[in-house]
C-alpha cells in the first residue's frame, strides 16, 4: 500500500516514518527533498513517502500524488498558529484529482506536550466534517514514543479498498 | 599562435581584474533555511540573474540530510542578451555554457535549531574542467561554516581567479587529437618549453621596454633545440614543466595554503568534469553480464534484438535524441552527475555535439516542468518517484540496480520502419548482427586488462567515427549524395573516401544491421550540428585531396595491388608535407591501430619509388615533434630498413626532401611557433 505523509514542516513526519521503519526514536534533520522506506505490519506493506514541508517546497508534493493510496497528514498538535495554515494545505491537497481515492489519515502529532490540541480540536480545526466523499480518521499520536501509530497503519489497512490492497 | 604579437599581449595582460573572461564567473552560497527550504545565501561578485530559488534548490540536492557532504554539478544557460558581445561563443553561435561545481555538506550541531546547519557552496565557470575546483571548495567552504560572510566569498574568488594559466600552452585541434590519443607522457614537451620561453620572452621585453637593440620575442623563437632543452633545467622560478604532457601543473593559493591544481591539457568536446566511462560501463555491465533480461524492443535502441548490450541501448538513446534519466537512489548526486557526464562523452566520442548543452547531471522535481520542455534530455536523480512516472522518460538508467529499462510507452509507440529501409531489408528478414557485442565484449577485456580511462574513450571515439562514416555510406547509397562528408572525388588525388569495406556483401550487411540507428539519428541537433561542424572543418582543413581515414584503412585492412599501394605512398609523400598536415595524418594513425605499420611497410615495396616515397614521408614524420614519438615506435626491424634506404638513396644522390620543393628534409623547421628538430634517434 502506497502511503504519502505530508504536514507542515517540524510536524514530525521523518520521525514518525522511523519509529515505524526501525522501532526507536531517531533524532531529525530537516528533510531535504524525500525519505521514503518500506514498513510491513500485520502482513501488509507500507511504502511510505515522507516528502519535505517547507513552505517553498510544498508545491513538489504534486508530484508525489499519482498512485497514491493513504495521505498520512501529520498535525502538530501544539502549534496553535500554523493550524489554519495547516488545514489550507490539507484541503489543496484533497482537491488534487490524483487525490480523489486516496485514505485520509491525521495524526495529531506532539500529544505529550503540554496544552496541546485535542484530537477532536484537531477535527474541527481542520474542517473535517465539511469534506464529502472522503473516509477519514484522526489519531492522537507521539511519534517519540511510537504511541498511536501502529493504530493509524491498522486503520489504513482496514479501509483500503480490497481491490487496491491487492495491487 | 602566428600572430605571436597579439598572443603575447594577451598572455603578459593584467590581473583577473580587468579580465573579461575571469576564470571563474561567480561564488555562491545557499542554505536549506528551516523554515523557508532552500535559499540563496550570498553571490559574488554580483547577483546571477535568475531565478535564484531554483539554483538554490539545485544546490542542496535530494536527501542530502542523510549524508555527510555530497558534490552536485549543473550548468547555467545564458540567454543571448545576458552574454557580453566580445565574448567568445561556442561554433554554433550560442553562448558558452556556464559550470557550476557544487559541493554541498550538512554539519551536526547540538547548538543549532532542529540538530543541524546544511549549506553549499559552489562555483560556476567556464572552464569545463571544473573538478579542479574541488580542493578549493573543500577548503572554502569549512571556512564559510566559520565565517559565514560576503568576504569569505570574495577571498575565494580573488582567489581561483588568481590562477596562473599564461604557461599553458595552446594545441590545435589535431594537437589535441593526437595528444588525447596517447599515452606518451612527452607528447608536445615542446610546446610547454615554447609557451615558457614566449613568457620569460614577454617579460625581458617588458622589464627592457626603454632600453633599444635588445632581443625581440622572435629571438627567444629562433633559439635552437638544445637551448630550449637547457633552459629547461635552469631554475625557472614558478614556471616548470609538467611532468605528464597531458596536465598542466599551476597552483591556486587559497588562505596562504598553495594547493595544487591540473589541467587537462587536450579538452575534448563534450568533456565536463573528471567522470570516468570504465564506471559507467562497470555499472550497465555487471548485472547484464550476470543476468542479462530482454529488453522492449525499439528499432533505435534494441539493434542487436532483446539481447543488446546495455552500453550500446544508451549510445543508441544517445544518438537518437531519446530522453534518458539517470537515477541513483541513495547514492551521492555527485556519483549521479559523473554517469550523465560520462553518458555525454560516450556518445560524443568528442566529434558529435550537443549532448552536454541538453543535459542536466543533477535535477531533482522541482525542474521537471522545464525538463519535460526539453526534446531529449540526458538528466541525473536522486529521486525514486522517477522510476514510477515513465511517461517522463524513454530510458531510465538505474544507477542502484544496474539496469536499463526501455519505457513502455516508447517501446508500444514504436514508429513502422522508415520507406528507405526497403533497399537493404528486401533480401534478408532479419536484421543482421551490427558487431556490437563483439565490440562490447572487446571494450571489456580492454577494462578486465587495466587498459586505462584514455584507452577506452579513443575506443567509443572510433566507434562514433565509424558509425558516422556508416550513416554517410548510407546517404549516398539511398540519397546519391550526403552531407556527411565533405567534398568531391573530383578533387582527389587517389579516388576513394569513406567508410572501407572488402565487399559489397559486407557493406550492404553493415549498412542494414544499422539503418535504424542512422535513420534515428539523421534527425537529431547532433546531426545537424556535425553537419555545420563539417563545412566548418573543410575551410580550415589542410588536406583536402586525400581521404587520409580511407587510404590508411584500405592500407592496413585491404589486400592491394603493388601498383594501388604505390600510388598511395606517393600521394601521401605529396599531401603530408607541413606540420599542420603532418598532424592531421598523425590523428589516423593512433598507437592502437598499429601506428605507422601500414605506412612503415611500404619500406619493403617492389617498387623503388614507392620505397623512395615512404622513406621521404616517414624522415618528415621523425623530425616532427609528435611524428617522432610514432616513429619511435616502430619496431627496430623497420626502423634498420628505414636506415638502409635512406644510405642507399643518399649514395645514389637522390635527393631526399620534400617533394613539394620546401627545403630541407632534416631538421626543418616545423612551422607553427618555430620549433626546430634535430635529427631522429634510432635508440
Amino acid at each position: 500500500m502506497r502511503l504519502l505523509m505530508l504536514g507542515l514542516d517540524a510536524a514530525g513526519k521523518t520521525t514518525i516514518l522511523y519509529k515505524l521503519r526501525l522501532n526507536q526514536g531517531v533524532t531529525t534533520i530537516p528533510t531535504v527533498g524525500f525519505n521514503v522506506e518500506t514498513v510491513t505490519y500485520k502482513n501488509v506493506k507500507f511504502n511510505v513517502w515522507d516528502v519535505g514541508g517547507q513552505d517553498k517546497i510544498r508545491p513538489l508534493w504534486r508530484h508525489y500524488f499519482s498512485g497514491t493510496q493513504g495521505l498520512v497528514f501529520v498535525i502538530d498538535s501544539s502549534d496553535r498558529e500554523r493550524i489554519d495554515e495547516a488545514r489550507q494545505e490539507l484541503h489543496r491537497i484533497l482537491q488534487d484529482r490524483e487525490m480523489k481515492d486516496s485514505l485520509l489519515l491525521v495524526f495529531a502529532n506532539k500529544q505529550d506536550l503540554a496544552g496541546c490540541m485535542t484530537p477532536s480540536e484537531v477535527t474541527e480545526k481542520l474542517e473535517l466534517q465539511k469534506l464529502k466523499d472522503r473516509i477519514w480518521y484522526v489519531v492522537p499520536s507521539c511519534a517519540t514514543s511510537g504511541e498511536g501509530l501502529f493504530e493509524g497503519l491498522g486503520w489504513l489497512s482496514n479501509n483500503v479498498k480490497t481491490d487496491i490492497k491487492a495491487k | 599562435m602566428s600572430d605571436k604579437a597579439s598572443s603575447i599581449q594577451r598572455y603578459s595582460g593584467a590581473s583577473f581584474i580587468d579580465n573579461p573572461n575571469p576564470h571563474v564567473e561567480y561564488i555562491l552560497v545557499a542554505e536549506f533555511a528551516l523554515k523557508g527550504g532552500p535559499s540563496m545565501e550570498h553571490q559574488y561578485p554580483t547577483e546571477i540573474r535568475g531565478d535564484e530559488h531554483t539554483l538554490a534548490e539545485l544546490m542542496l540536492p535530494d536527501q542530502i540530510h542523510k549524508r555527510e557532504s555530497d558534490w552536485t554539478i549543473f550548468f547555467l544557460h545564458k540567454s543571448a542578451d545576458q552574454v557580453d558581445p566580445n565574448a567568445e561563443q561556442d561554433p554554433t553561435g550560442m553562448p558558452p555554457l556556464v559550470y557550476v561545481l557544487n559541493l554541498v555538506m550538512t554539519k551536526y550541531e547540538k547548538d543549532a535549531v532542529r540538530g543541524a546547519r546544511c549549506k553549499a557552496m559552489a562555483i560556476c565557470t567556464r572552464h569545463s574542467f571544473l573538478h579542479i575546483y574541488k580542493p578549493i571548495l573543500l577548503l572554502a567552504l569549512e571556512e564559510y561554516f566559520k565565517s559565514p560572510t560576503l568576504e569569505t566569498l570574495a577571498e575565494v574568488y580573488e582567489s581561483v581567479n588568481s590562477m596562473d594559466l599564461s604557461a599553458m600552452p595552446e594545441l590545435s585541434t589535431f594537437e589535441r587529437h593526437i595528444l588525447s590519443m596517447s599515452d606518451n607522457k612527452e607528447m608536445f614537451v615542446e610546446k610547454f618549453e615554447e609557451a615558457i620561453q614566449r613568457i620569460q620572452g614577454s617579460q625581458a621585453e617588458e622589464d627592457r621596454k626603454s632600453g633599444p637593440g635588445v632581443s625581440s620575442p622572435d629571438d627567444t623563437t629562433s633559439q635552437s633545440y638544445i637551448d630550449l632543452l637547457q633552459g629547461r633545467k635552469k631554475p625557472l622560478g614558478r614556471l616548470q614543466i609538467s611532468r605528464d604532457t597531458h596536465e598542466f601543473e599551476t597552483k591556486v593559493v587559497y588562505g596562504k595554503i598553495p594547493v595544487p591544481i591540473k589541467i587537462p591539457v587536450a579538452v575534448m568536446p563534450e568533456t565536463v568534469g573528471d567522470f570516468s566511462l570504465i564506471q559507467l560501463i562497470t555499472t550497465f555491465h555487471t548485472p547484464h553480464a550476470q543476468n542479462p533480461q530482454p529488453f522492449a524492443l525499439h528499432p533505435h535502441l534494441t539493434t542487436n534484438g532483446p539481447f543488446t548490450h546495455p552500453i550500446i541501448i544508451l549510445i543508441n538513446a544517445l544518438l537518437t535524441e531519446k530522453r534518458i534519466i539517470f537515477l541513483g537512489h541513495n547514492k551521492p548526486s555527485g556519483l549521479v552527475a559523473d554517469h550523465v557526464l560520462a553518458a555525454c562523452a560516450l556518445a560524443s566520442g568528442g566529434i558529435l555535439r550537443g549532448f552536454t548543452r541538453h543535459a542536466f547531471p543533477y535535477t531533482d522535481l522541482s525542474k521537471i516542468d522545464e525538463l519535460l520542455r526539453v526534446q531529449g534530455f540526458i538528466a541525473g536523480v536522486t529521486n525514486p518517484n522517477f522510476a514510477n512516472k515513465p511517461e517522463w522518460w524513454d530510458v531510465l538508467c538505474d544507477i542502484q540496480t544496474g539496469r536499463i529499462k526501455i519505457s513502455p510507452r516508447l517501446a508500444s509507440a514504436a514508429s513502422d520502419p522508415s520507406p528507405s529501409s526497403s533497399l537493404f531489408s528486401s533480401s534478408s528478414p532479419s536484421i543482421p548482427d551490427t558487431g556490437d557485442n563483439a565490440f562490447m565484449e572487446s571494450i571489456l577485456h580492454s577494462i578486465t586488462s587495466r587498459y586505462g580511462e584514455r584507452a577506452i574513450r579513443t575506443r567509443f571515439r572510433d566507434w562514433i567515427a565509424r558509425f558516422i562514416r556508416l550513416a554517410a555510406a548510407f546517404e549516398e547509397a539511398v540519397y546519391g549524395a550526403s552531407a556527411l562528408w565533405v567534398g568531391s572525388e573530383e578533387d582527389l588525388v587517389v579516388k576513394g573516401h569513406g567508410q572501407v569495406w572488402p565487399d559489397e556483401i559486407s557493406k550492404n550487411r553493415d549498412l542494414q544491421a544499422n539503418l535504424a540507428r542512422i535513420e534515428g539519428w539523421r534527425q537529431t541537433r547532433s546531426y545537424y550540428a556535425y553537419i555545420q561542424d563539417l563545412v566548418q572543418q573543410a575551410k580550415t582543413l589542410p588536406i583536402k585531396s586525400l581521404d587520409l581515414q580511407h587510404h590508411i584503412t584500405r592500407l592496413r585492412t585491404l589486400p592491394l595491388t603493388p601498383a594501388d599501394s604505390a600510388r598511395l605512398y606517393i600521394a601521401l609523400n605529396q599531401c603530408v608535407v607541413t606540420y599542420e598536415e603532418i598532424n592531421q595524418f598523425l590523428c589516423h594513425v593512433p598507437e592502437n591501430q598499429g601506428g605507422l605499420h601500414p605506412i612503415a611497410l611500404g619500406l619493403f615495396h617492389p617498387d623503388p619509388k614507392a620505397r623512395q616515397a615512404v622513406v621521404e614521408l616517414l624522415e618528415r614524420i621523425g623530425g616532427h615533434v609528435a611524428g617522432k614519438h610514432f616513429f619511435g615506435g616502430l619496431g627496430r626491424w623497420y626502423r634498420l630498413a628505414f636506415v638502409r634506404l635512406k644510405g642507399e638513396m643518399v649514395s645514389k644522390g637522390g635527393e631526399l626532401g620534400s617533394p613539394r620543393g620546401t627545403p630541407g628534409g632534416l631538421g626543418m623547421a616545423m612551422g607553427d611557433g618555430g620549433l626546430t628538430m634535430g635529427g631522429l634517434s634510432l635508440s
